[in-house]
């Protein structure tokens, strides 16, 4: 056991019921919390509800980095509660809900608003028309992929949906209409799959001025994405993609 | 017109913007050095005649377009999102002012080389 | 029931990665004062009375001191312009990728080069010669 120390954690709380006419802010509230070399930040949310203030509210699941649930802004850069270490923050730390996100109570945000962006992409593998035309519901055979066709778009395809990259966009802090890095990086996951049939209808999204063209490359979401998904490579190589797919349909027109 | 239907100028704007960030970092430090620093500084001495020969040359086409034209609209591109970022705008009439102005310098550019040219 | 911060003018100024972030964008504000310097200088060579009077307005104090600003902008614009550039366009061959570093590299050598050719062309004869 390494030795136990203590470290002020601030936290960002947000009391729906408390509002008032006048009032209807968040507020800080401070905590003295013990920790060792292993101590997470969702450790020390844990050991606040249960040792210091039950009423603190705050989202997690799985402790290990794979369920994407415990997004904080902690000391101002979104991470994941459970993969960011108490040790880190010897001098004090602050933890506030995730920004740019309606906040529904406490560390707890609305992630409809990322949801429904995620959507809108149809992030899944959309079958061939033909398939579906013939009434066929679901291919009976294993898909084939070369391990080329699974290298393009293998990075992009780690995501979690913590919405930790939307904390980080101040695009979608300044547009909430912007469909977003997360959205946008699963468009071109699914887009760059040698499986999929669905591109045309994720660039009619992708094409829009919420599409691709509202990201300016500040490049932030990537540093914070914990599945190192590099979200804003995808959105600007689906710049490129935008481009052509908008030349084609000029001269072509739309199928 | 489904063929025109949700077709914007962004595309046109990002590939300008691009091609103009590749000449600003490629080519905007050793212009920048030769004639804006060494030779005000009275480093280096610039030859005016050879200097007008070359400019009216087909090098001085390339020179105008990868030094003023193309940066300019790189610029354009940065400050139109910029005000975006800054709450200023970003709408038609920020797009309407930047590419506007960079349209103006580049216009300006070729007039300038275009008077320097033999057929001038 | 719910809480939306608002999103301030002053956005970039709470984090680090912001501030470097403007700070890429304001480069541009330096660069458009030298492109209307570098036009200026192609119009004046009309005649030699304005190629002069433009030399004499490149050598005063501040308008150095702006170019100087616009150089160091212009060598941190390809400092950021090379790292995402192989980003936006990787270049894969089967199933590797070309190493971003490598990518990185191979535009500094391309500035490297170009400067090269520059200071040999205004040092040479060509266009000028050491003073
Ligand atoms: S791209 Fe990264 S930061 Fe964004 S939602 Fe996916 S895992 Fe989270
Ligand atoms: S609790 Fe699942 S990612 Fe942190």
């Amino acid at each position: 056991m390494s030795e136990q120390r203590f470290v002020q954690v601030e936290v960002v709380r947000y009391l729906p019921e408390n509002k008032t006419p006048e009032k209807d802010e968040p507020f800080s509230q401070f905590f003295e919390v013990p920790y060792t070399e292993s101590t997470s930040i969702l450790d020390a949310l844990q050991y606040i509800k249960e040792e210091l203030d039950s009423s603190l509210s705050f989202r997690w699941s799985c402790r290990m980095a794979i369920c994407g649930s415990c997004g904080f802004m902690v000391n101002g850069t979104p991470k994941l509660g459970c993969k960011d270490f108490l040790r880190n923050y010897p001098n004090g730390v602050r933890i506030a809900p995730l920004a740019h996100f309606t906040v529904e109570r406490d560390l707890m945000v609305n992630m409809e608003e990322f949801l429904v962006h995620l959507e809108a992409v149809q992030p899944f593998l959309v079958e061939e028309q033909q398939a579906k035309a013939q009434g066929v519901q679901k291919y009976t055979e294993t898909y084939q992929q070369t391990p080329a066709q699974l290298a393009k778009y293998k990075q992009f395809s780690n995501c979690i949906n913590c919405g930790l990259c939307y904390a980080a966009c101040p695009q979608f802090g300044l547009n909430p209409e912007f469909i977003g890095p997360g959205a946008l990086a699963l468009a071109h996951r699914y887009n760059l799959d040698s499986r999929d049939h669905g591109k045309a209808q994720r660039m009619k999204v992708l094409n829009g001025h919420n599409g691709v063209w509202s990201c300016t490359f500040v490049g932030f979401c990537s540093d914070v994405c914990p599945k190192k998904v590099d979200p804003a490579a995808a959105v600007n190589q689906g710049k490129v993609e935008s481009a052509k797919s908008m030349l084609i349909q000029m001269f072509k027109g739309n199928s | 017109m489904s063929r025109f239907k949700g077709l914007h100028l962004e595309p046109l704007w990002w590939g300008l913007f691009s091609a103009g960030g590749v000449c600003f970092a490629v080519f905007l430090p050793a212009v920048l050095l030769v004639f804006a620093v060494l030779a005000p500084l009275g480093v280096i001495h610039l030859n005016m005649n050879a200097l007008a020969t070359a400019a009216g040359s087909i090098w001085g086409l390339l020179f105008v377009g990868a030094v003023i034209c193309l940066p300019a609209f790189h610029a354009a591109h940065r400050i139109r999102h910029g005000l975006h970022d800054l709450k200023l705008g970003g709408g038609l009439w920020s797009v309407v002012l930047c590419y506007g102005a960079a349209a103006l310098i580049s216009a300006s550019a070729l007039w300038g080389w275009l008077a320097l040219t033999s057929w001038f | 029931m719910a809480y939306k911060a608002p999103m301030k003018r002053s956005w970039w100024l709470q984090h680090a990665a912001f501030r470097r972030y403007m700070l890429r964008e304001a480069t541009v504000l330096p660069l458009v004062f030298a492109l209307c310097c570098l036009l200026a200088g192609l119009w004046s060579l009309q005649t030699s009375a304005q190629f002069h009077a433009w030399q004499q307005f490149m050598a005063q104090p501040w308008v150095v001191a702006f170019n100087l600003l616009a150089l160091v902008g212009a060598l941190y614009h390809a400092l950021t312009f090379f790292q995402l550039f192989p980003r936006v366009m990787p270049i894969r061959l089967g199933e590797k990728q070309v190493p971003a570093a490598l990518m990185v590299v191979a535009q500094w050598l391309g500035v490297v080069a170009v400067l090269l050719a520059m200071l040999w062309l205004a040092t040479s004869g060509v266009l000028g010669a050491w003073q």
